[in-house]
């Protein structure tokens, strides 16, 4: 029988779903870029927007932070958990029914009004959670309904033949219902200072319980579903699993160093950075070794985002246990240098991650439309884009560092600013934006069941079952 | 796979699944909740005895702050860092937030600090700048918020207001705690040794180079300024006010109350600019400019000296100038000091220091206005309905005589 796209779908998999999500993902995604992109070009030219309430810095500020994290990751975590939690467990999703229901929230009960409400000055003030507490409320109640979704596959099966992946996403939906409320709460109710411990936290927590793991669920997926062949050690991902979840909580006061939040847990967190560094390298050097065979740019180009991001997992990891140490924390601080570091953790690793598992759960619906050139196009136009912005601003950082260590007048150092501004605006946000819509085109355009045949040029298209192998702990790795 | 190896499995997988939880706790506990104990000690212990709460007006503003995400371009947090204090002042305590629901501390800075903004910009200075950012600094990247106004900087809604309130409360709290607040904390903090608490307390609470004062002792500047660079930095930094040739018309202008100074129309001694410079003009939207090395400021010395546009004005027959002695004496003295040095009995009570007319010299135009219509926003009130005309113009001859500058 001629092998055909239809014969090798994935039984189980809600393809529809798996499909609007992706879609509201890359609408989310393109929204908030361009909000990202509008505030770009406001620090050099301020008064576009001619003070319209709705248009100022600020509220476009929060609107592009809360878009990337919410919209695009959310969706596009969702898009890859229908695809892969079938496979990775053998059963369903609890329900499509719930999943309808899931979408509409997400979407119309989270990010539209998050966006209105927001850019209409309903909002609070607190980084990762400048959605209004109305807001934040259906978020919480969506993401119980995320774990009613897709936990319930994995427990029924067992707890001892859960893959790498399975955890991430127990972990990830698990501590995020944990620490959502914490982060939007508290601040809210306890007071300066203190508050302030709280929210330090939460920052990291969005990246660390949220998003990492997530992420690290995608590409321990991706890996050797697209090489077809299993992780490279079972036991190094279990180990860096747990090492994640013990040590990405305690960074959080890493973000206000020298504050008078007390010192000892000051210390704390930047010892739990230091330490959290090894675990990435070890996070890291167990997918890479993963990818043998691959190339250092694969070919498959879901496997190719996925190994791009771990790249810049590493980097930024390594980069943010540095810059939690005293030293480099006073010169850097405040600067633009980390505002390249979290491009690279939000935009280099997750991003780069979650499109990978996006276009890899596309080149496997039957149905989807997939423009492959278009898609080579959004990764090169991406790595540049990203490339120009983090060096870009790692250096606007520096000078401004140095400008204010020095002590010249504040003004200075907003004049010095301006040339990295403009590359930025005017380099790297074209090369992104270019990048995204690409990757809309690449994932609404081109043949029905084009990704297929991607994949098939590539590594060569394996069903299912030759693939779920790779995904299994201690069977897998003996088999 | 046989069972048992299942059984362990699972049972290490559970205790892992309590462990990872229980991190979770641990890391709120330790980093969030130990800490707020502690915060909330030291908080009780180290305020003043008597604190002011937030104004209703400063909460709205600091609704409007928040709502427009000042706080990601600002900061409101000093921190333990000798670079930070020398800028803005005292490391912020934690009693000093204590009001903030939620906090306002901030990430980055693409503006300066703001937790020690009370008293350092005049509330013109921040109407203005807030109307309309460059039309007060140059090359200021703020948004511009007219939304909180109602056409133009000099008639700001309600909502502005509550913003430049709040602004003026930030910091307020632990400078009104004086040295009495500053000994209490010291000693609630009890902690003699540990070096980094220490920086937290000081006598100068704020450090911000732009606060105007009275007074200040001025450091000597290079004699000579570079007049190029000088009149670069003219253009940069204070054309928006004073305007391109020192006229007092710049963009900023027409919202400020005092008007700039109309540098053209003055005669200055280096000191008198100097003073300016090092100390600001107290009681205006005049900033000081301590952040700038001596070099510079000896430059812009030059440039507002090459500004001057004055010419010799003719000569008073005699008797007139008895008149303006007599005018003077009865009229002026208090506040101008009877030397026209500005030390008058009543100086000191007044808002802004009187001219100190040894250091400069306005044209007799400009003397005859300042006289008539009285300058808008200072004590320097009308004289026109007061005054006879004669009187008039021989009292402004007299204060342009106290001169000491003379011919250079
Ligand atoms: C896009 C970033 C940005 C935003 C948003 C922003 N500012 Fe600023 N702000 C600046 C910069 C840059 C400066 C320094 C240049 C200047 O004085 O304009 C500044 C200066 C100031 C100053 C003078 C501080 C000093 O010490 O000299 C005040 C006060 C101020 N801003 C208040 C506000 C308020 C209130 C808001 C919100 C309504 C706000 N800013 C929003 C960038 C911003
Ligand atoms: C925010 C607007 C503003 C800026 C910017 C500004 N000034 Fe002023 N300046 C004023 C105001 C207002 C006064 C007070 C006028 C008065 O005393 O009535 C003043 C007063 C002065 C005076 C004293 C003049 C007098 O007649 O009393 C000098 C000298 C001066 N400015 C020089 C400068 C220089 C040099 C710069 C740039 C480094 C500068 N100013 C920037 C607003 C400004
Ligand atoms: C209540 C105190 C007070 C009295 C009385 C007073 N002045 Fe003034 N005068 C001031 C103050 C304060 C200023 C400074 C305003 C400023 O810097 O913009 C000033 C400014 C002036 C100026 C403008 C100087 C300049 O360089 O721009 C002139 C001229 C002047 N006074 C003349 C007089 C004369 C003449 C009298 C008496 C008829 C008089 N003043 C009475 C307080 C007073």
């Amino acid at each position: 029988m001629v092998e055909t796209a239809e014969t090798r779908a994935v039984p189980r998999v809600d393809t529809a779903l798996v499909h609007a999500h992706g879609i509201a993902a890359l609408v989310t995604l393109l929204l908030s870029v361009t909000f990202g992109i509008v505030v770009a070009f406001q620090l050099i030219y301020p008064d576009l927007g001619a003070g319209r309430p709705w248009l100022s810095w600020g509220r476009l500020r929060y609107s592009h932070t809360q878009g990337i994290m919410l919209g695009w990751l959310g969706n596009a975590f969702f898009a890859f958990l229908y695809h892969a939690v079938p496979i990775l467990s053998g059963r369903a999703v609890t329900s499509a029914r719930l999943g309808h229901w899931l979408f509409a929230l997400w979407n119309f009960a989270v990010m539209l009004p998050g966006w209105v409400l927001v850019l209409s000055g309903v909002s609070q003030p607190l980084e990762w959670a400048e959605f209004p507490l109305a807001v934040d409320a259906v978020v919480v109640v969506a993401l119980l309904m995320a774990a009613v979704q897709f936990l319930p596959p994995f427990f029924a099966r067992g707890l001892e033949y859960l893959y790498v992946s399975s955890w991430y996403i127990i972990g990830g939906l698990v501590f995020t219902l944990l620490a959502y409320p914490m982060g939007n709460v508290v601040p809210e109710l306890v007071a300066g200072a203190s508050g302030a411990a709280f929210s330090g936290l939460w920052i990291h927590d969005a990246v660390g319980l949220f998003v990492t793991p997530l992420a690290l669920a995608i590409a321990y997926f991706v890996i050797p579903a697209a090489t077809r062949r299993p992780i490279y050690s079972h036991f190094l991902s279990m180990l860096g699993f747990w090492l994640l979840f013990f040590l990405y909580p305690l960074n959080g006061t890493h973000h206000y160093v020298f504050s008078v939040i007390p010192m000892s847990a000051q210390l704390t967190a930047i010892t739990a950075s230091a330490v959290l560094g090894v675990d990435v390298i070890i996070v890291v050097a167990n997918l890479l070794l993963s990818t043998r065979g691959a190339g250092i740019i694969p070919k498959d180009a879901g496997l190719r985002f996925v190994v791009t991001g771990i790249y810049c997992y590493l980097i930024v990891s390594i980069q943010g246990s540095l810059q939690a140490q005293m030293s480099i924390n006073q010169a850097v601080h405040f600067t633009d240098w980390v505002v390249g570091h979290s491009h690279l953790a939000m935009l280099g690793f997750a991003s780069f991650v979650a499109a990978g598992g996006l276009v890899h759960a596309w080149q496997r619906i039957a149905w989807a439309r997939y423009n492959a050139r278009a898609i080579n196009y959004a990764y090169w136009l991406l790595v540049a884009g990203l490339l120009l912005m983090v060096v870009d601003l790692t250096i606007a950082g520096l000078v401004q560092g140095r400008l204010w260590a020095g002590g010249a007048p504040w003004i200075e150092s907003v004049e010095a600013s301006r040339l990295y501004w403009v590359i930025r605006a005017h380099g790297a946000s074209w090369l992104l934006a270019g990048g995204f819509v690409a990757l809309l085109i690449g994932l609404t355009t081109g043949p029905r069941g084009g990704g297929w045949q991607a994949v098939d040029e590539g590594v060569g298209a394996a069903p299912v079952d030759e693939i779920a192998p790779a995904l299994q702990p201690l069977e897998g790795a003996a088999s | 796979m046989s069972r048992p190896m299942g059984r362990a499995v699972r049972k290490a997988y559970f205790v892992a699944s309590v462990a990872g939880v229980l991190f979770f706790v641990m890391s709120v506990a330790l980093l969030g909740v130990w800490p707020r104990r502690v915060i909330e000690a030291e908080t009780a212990a180290m305020s003043p005895e008597h604190t002011v709460a937030m104004s209703a007006s400063a909460l709205r503003g600091r609704a409007i702050y928040a709502r427009e995400g000042c706080g990601y371009c600002h900061t409101q947090q000093i921190r333990y860092l000798h670079t930070d204090m020398a800028r803005f002042g005292l490391p912020t305590l934690s009693w000093e937030t204590r009001f903030d629901y939620p906090h306002l501390w901030g990430t980055r800075r693409i503006g300066p600090d703001l937790s020690r903004a009370t008293g350092t910009r005049s509330a013109d200075w921040q109407f203005a700048h807030l109307f309309a950012p460059r039309s007060i600094v140059a090359g200021s990247v703020m948004p511009q918020y007219p939304a909180l106004f109602d056409g133009a900087p000099d008639r700001p809604r309600q909502d502005a207001r509550d913003l430049v309130t709040y602004l003026d409360s930030l910091g307020r709290a632990r400078e009104l705690a004086g040295p009495e607040g500053e000994a209490r904390a010291r000693e609630a903090c009890n902690c003699p040794d540990d070096e980094m608490k220490q920086m937290a307390f000081g006598d100068q609470v704020n450090a911000h180079p732009a606060r105007s004062r009275r007074g200040g002792a001025v450091p000597p500047l290079p004699a000579a300024g570079d007049l190029a660079r000088g009149q670069a930095l003219y253009g940069e930094r204070c054309a928006t006010c004073h305007g391109v040739a020192g006229a007092g018309d710049g963009p900023g202008a027409a919202a400020l109350k005092p008007r700039p100074g109309n540098l053209a129309a003055h005669e200055y001694t280096d000191a008198r600019i100097a003073e300016a410079l090092w100390n600001g003009v107290a009681g205006s939207a005049m900033p000081a400019w301590r952040d700038y090395p001596p070099d510079d400021l000896a430059a812009l010395v030059a440039a507002v000296r090459s500004l001057d546009a004055t010419r010799t004005e003719p000569a008073l027959p005699a008797h007139m100038a008895e008149i303006g002695a007599r005018v003077y004496a009865a009229n002026c003295q208090q506040c101008h000091g009877a030397e026209g040095d500005g030390r008058g009995t009543a100086a000191a009570e007044l808002t802004m220091a009187p001219t100190n007319f040894r250091q400069q010299r306005p044209t007799l135009d400009l003397s005859l206005r300042a006289l008539r219509n009285g300058i808008d926003g200072t004590p320097m009130a009308p004289w026109g309905s007061r005054l006879g005309a004669d009187e008039m113009l021989a009292v402004a001859h007299h204060v342009r005589g106290f001169f000491a500058g003379g011919g250079r």
